[in-house]
Order: C-alpha cells, then structure tokens, then sequence
C-alpha cells in the first residue's frame, strides 16, 4: 500500500527544500497548523498523520509492527523513498522527535537538520537519568487508557464538527482533531513512554536545533538538556512557552526558532 | 424564592474553575475544594494539571491541551482529581476558552461533574465486552474445531468408498476367475490373493469402528488379560499379512518368552497396521523387519521397513488421524492405522514413536510391563 494514502500525507507549499513535520503522541498532523503554514512560502510542506491517528488508514495498524517505534521509523522513511526526499529539514514533536532521530541515522541522506520539539529519548527516570516518570506513573497512564475507552470511543472522541475558533482556519477543518482509535491510543502510548532512546542519540549526524518549552512536565528540562548534550554539534534553545505543545500554545515562538536554524 | 448567584457558584452540584492563560487556577468554587479536600484559597495559583492523577495528567497534558488550543473547548474528559487524603475522585470535565475581542487568550473555564458511579459503570461495561469478547473467541475456537471435524468427515467418507472399493474390486475379479477351469496352484494363488483382500477390508473396518468410538469419547476400549503370551500372537499376525504379499520378505524375531498383561487382539491390531503401513510404504525390493522383546520392564515391538525417509514435517502430523503423507491414491489406507495404533499405544499406557532416516524407518511400540495402578 501506497506510504502516502496510509498516512495521510499532505504537501503543500513551494521551495527547493522540503520541510517535513511529524506530530507526536496524542494528537494528529493538525498539531502543525499554526506553525507549518508559515514556512510555505519558502519550502515545500510535507505533513502526516501516524497510522491510527487522525485520517490514516487505521486497517494498515499492525500491533506486532508498531509494538515499538522502529514501526513508525519505518514509515516515516517509507513516506521519504516515495516522494523522493533528500536532504530535508525535519521537524518532529514529542515522541516524533525520536521518531525522527532514528529515521535520520536508519535513513543517511534522508534529512539534512533535524528540528527536536520536546524530545525525550526516555520517559522514565532510570538510576541518574531524570526522565520525569516513575515506572508505577506510566502504568497508570496507561491503565487510565485502558479503561476510558468509553471516553475516548469513536464517537466520543473529543471532537469538533464546525465552529473553530479560528475561522480563518476553518476551510482546512476534517471533521475533528486529534481523533484516534482507542486501542491503538494506548498501544501508542506503551510504545511511546517506555522507549528507550538514549544510546542512539550519539549517532546524530545532522545539525540538530532542540526546542525545550518551560514548565514542560511531559518532557522536563533536564530532558532537553540531556538530548542536547548527547547529540553533537547540536542548538539547544528555550523557549518562553510553558507546557508540551508550543507549536499550538506559541507558534510565533516556535516559527522564530526554525527560521533561525533553517 | 431568588436564587443567590454567588452561593450557586460556589456550592453548585458542579466543580467550577477558572484558569488564567498560563493554566493557573484563578479562581474554584468551593466544591472543588470540597472533593479534593483542600481550602478553596490554597487552590489559587495551582496549575490545574497538578490537580490531576499521574495518568490523567499525562494524558491531559498530550491530548486535552492540544484540543483546547485548537478548538477552544472539549467536551466529556474523564478525569481524575487527585485527593488531600492520596485517593481519586472520578469527574467528567467540560472546558471553554474565554478570548477578548482581539482573540487573545484570557482565561480557561471548566465545570467538572462528578462521575464516581458513572466511572464504576463504565468500568463493568469494559469488563462485561472484554468477558464476552472471550466468549466470541472460545465460540470461534469450537466453530473452527467443528469445520475441521465436517470436514474431516467428508474426507473420511470419501476415502472410506475408495478405499473399500479397491480390495472388494479385487475379491470381485477373483471371484469371477475362480469360475473358470484353472490349475490347482493357480487356484490356491487366487484364493490366496482374495484370502488378502479379505484381511485387509477387515482391518480397515477395524480401523474405522475404532475411530469413530475414539471419536465418540469412549477412546479405545481394552479387554486386558494378565498372562497373554505373545509370541504365537504376532506370528499369527504376520502369516496373515503375508498372505497379500507372498513376494514381500517379512524378517522377524521375537524373545518373549513371558506372558504379558495386555489386550491380545488390540496388540495385535497395533502390529497389523505398523507391518500393513511398513509394506505400503517401504521400499519393495528391502525386507520389513520385526522386533519384539522385553527389556527391564518394558515391553518394545518395532517394525522398519527401507525407502526414502519420511519428511521432517510430516512426523509430527503421522498420528493424526486421516493423515496420508503424499497423496498417491492407489495404495493408501485411510490414514487412521498409525492413528488407532498410537491410540491403542496410549491405552495400554505406552507410546509409539518413529524415527527415519535414509537407512530406515523405524516405528517404536513400548508399553511399561507393570501397568499403573494395575
């Protein structure tokens, strides 16, 4: 099946250099939509949604290929091979920003800079290392998952039909944000805050900007400073934005920082 | 009766509270602080998110926010509160954005409803789909289980007819020969031949009775006798089979010199379909050779027969019933020999093995001499 349909992937935009972003746990490709519209005018876009995550093809979900993150790896360079990418500037976030990572040193050629918003190569805290999580807290996240799906269901799904707030916004609108099936939320969620990244991050060979937000619970501070001291040569800025999502809570912060590096 | 506007705010049946841009509680009424077990005032300035379980957090913080940055609402979050005493208190949560009229972002309303009973509910439902979703599978287990045994069925019926065809077709001809005026030694030989095809729809008969019993649940039935001398059993066995092959070699050699506790015609049935299976499907130009002898206490009866090994896969599935190998119709049985063999094997406490390699095939019969709790 074609890397394009399965995973929804949108371009647009025009340039010599393409930029492609890839949107973490939790939400779909809708994630960039206050960010990737700003960079149009000199790239071309390449957006996606993760299989099960908003308008992908959920029969493409495969438990045993997406039990870990090489599965998402895989896609991402499946999506590269069949546009002809090289050379391009990667913008992943939360989780995606590992994804990128490991498509970069699995993929040589593939992207040229990679741009990390909230990375954290582990969740967990493991002995020195402050992942920001206990082991017994994931498993109640995921236990949590496990038994909202009522929630969480299909038709429940925290949904919009119409109304946006930003109106301008409103012809691009499906018909909801960040919908996902809700087995496959909670696989997601496994694969995602019990990976283990750490010893790959040394085999960055790519300019690397690393966009760590204050106050950022899901991936703390010394998270990003932890990426940013392992992947050499790498950027590290902070930015004033507070949580998880700077690309939809300051956009205008986040558009600054790429454009810096780019 | 006037209702007093700021004792509903702060004693309404819902949670209110409101977050400044930043995600800061600005403002929670008083049952909030009634749930959670903390003085409304001590709320202030909390991030709301801090008022959350672990899980509940992370989940809000990767999917809620997002949708509230988005949207500017969502609506029916489960939720967990985090309580003074270190419990949780269940609640489904509706949020609006509030923006002034340059859209800036001013505030975050939420009203939160308490969902304890609601929680319980939904939980027994998930437990109600994941129990009958165990049902569904063991449902399709015994459905896939009753295909394979139809069409097992049809199978066996098929091969039945063929295979009791064949020797009855023989008898048939030999029959109409022995009409004519033969020589007395061509006689004997057609007598013989018929004397062959007999023994083996009788065998096959056997063979199939016992299957559908096994299949019935009975398993195979034994009429044990405790001093059954086996030698002249086995002798008796192979002058039988002989007689449908007088040019096949049939090499023996039997030590058992003590009688032995077993069901004799069951025994002897074993051994007729291990030798019937040993001529079919061995090499024609090698001997079959027997061995039965007692070592210890253990009884062993083997047969071997030359020819090209069985494949690997294929041991494992030789007992099974129906099960013929390479399909080539014109010398099978019905694939139930080794089957009511082994089962007979199990019957008497023993087993039946078979190890093959280019040099021979060799079936192993052994059975322990001092039944269990005989």
């Amino acid at each position: 099946m074609s890397a394009v349909v399965r995973n929804n992937v949108r371009i647009r935009g025009s340039g010599p250099k393409t930029m492609v972003f890839a949107h973490g746990y939790g939400c779909d490709q809708n994630m960039w939509r206050y960010v990737a519209p700003a960079f149009e005018a000199q790239f071309r876009t390449v957006l996606f949604d993760q299989v099960g995550a908003g308008g992908s093809d959920r029969a493409a979900y495969d438990p045993a290929k997406y039990a870990s993150l090489s599965g998402y790896v895989d896609d991402l360079i499946q999506i590269g091979e069949q546009l002809g990418l090289r050379d391009t500037v990667f913008v992943g976030h939360s989780v995606s920003a590992m994804i990128g990572v490991l498509a970069s040193i699995a993929a040589p050629g593939l992207f040229g800079q990679l741009v990390l918003v909230g990375p954290s190569p582990r969740y967990v805290d493991d002995g020195d290392y402050v992942g920001g999580f206990s082991s017994p807290q994931v498993d109640e996240l995921l236990d949590f998952l496990g038994s909202n799906h009522m929630g969480w269901s299909n038709t429940m799904a925290p949904a919009i039909m119409g109304n946006p707030d930003r109106p301008e916004l409103g012809e691009e609108l499906t018909d909801s944000f960040c919908r996902m099936d809700p087995g496959i939320a909670r696989d997601f969620a496994r694969v995602t805050f019990t990976s283990d990244n750490r010893a790959d991050l040394a085999l960055v060979s790519v300019p690397t900007l690393i966009l760590q937000c204050s106050d950022d619970v899901i991936a703390p501070t010394p998270v990003g400073e932890y990426v940013h001291r392992h992947v050499k040569g790498s950027t590290l800025v902070h930015l004033r934005a507070s949580g998880h999502c700077p690309n939809l809570s300051a956009p205008s912060e986040v558009i600054a920082a790429i454009r810096g590096f780019v | 009766m006037t209702e007093d506007y700021e004792d509903l705010y702060r004693n309404a049946p819902f949670a209110y509270v409101s977050l400044d841009a930043d995600g800061r509680i600005a403002m929670a009424n008083d049952t909030l602080a009634d749930w959670i077990g903390c003085p409304a005032h001590d709320l202030r300035g909390q991030r709301f998110r801090d008022l959350l379980t672990v899980g509940t957090m992370m989940h809000y913080e990767t999917s809620y926010s997002p949708l509230l940055a988005m949207q500017g609402h969502f609506d029916e979050a489960s939720l967990d509160l985090r309580t003074a005493d270190g419990g949780k208190f269940a609640v489904f949560g509706n949020a609006r954005v509030v923006r002034d009229a340059d859209g800036q972002h001013l505030a975050t309303r939420l009203a939160l409803l308490k969902s304890t009973g609601r929680r319980l509910y939904e939980r027994e439902i998930l437990d109600a789909r994941d129990r009958s979703e165990t049902t569904e599978r063991a449902t399709q287990a015994t459905l896939a289980t009753e295909r394979e045994t139809s069409e097992l069925r049809e199978q066996f019926i098929a091969v039945l007819g063929h295979d009791l065809r064949n020797p009855l077709a023989s008898i048939s001809s030999g029959a109409r020969l022995l009409q004519r005026d033969l020589r007395p030694e061509r006689r004997t030989r057609l007598f013989e031949a018929i004397q062959g095809s007999v023994v083996r729809m009788s065998s096959l008969i056997d063979n199939v009775m016992d299957f559908a019993r096994g299949r019935l649940g009975a398993g195979i039935p034994l009429d044990l006798r405790p001093d059954v001398m086996l030698g002249p059993i086995l002798e008796q066995v192979v002058t039988e089979l002989r007689i449908g092959v007088p040019d096949r070699a049939i090499e023996t050699a039997f030590a058992l010199p003590e009688p032995i506790r077993c069901d004799p015609s069951r025994i002897a049935q074993l051994v007729s379909n291990l030798l019937g299976n040993a001529l079919t499907h061995g090499a024609k130009g090698e001997p079959v050779r027997m061995r039965a002898g007692v070592d210890g206490a253990t009884l062993t009866i083997s047969v071997a027969n030359g020819g090209a090994p069985i494949p690997e896969p294929a041991l494992a599935r030789l007992f099974q019933p129906f099960f013929r190998g390479e399909v080539r119709p014109s010398q099978q049985g019905l694939g139930l020999g080794l089957h009511i063999a082994s089962e007979i094997a199990k019957a008497h406490a023993g087993t039946l093995g078979v190890t093959s390699t280019p040099a021979e095939t060799r079936f192993t019969f052994r059975m322990p001499l001092h039944l269990p709790g005989s």
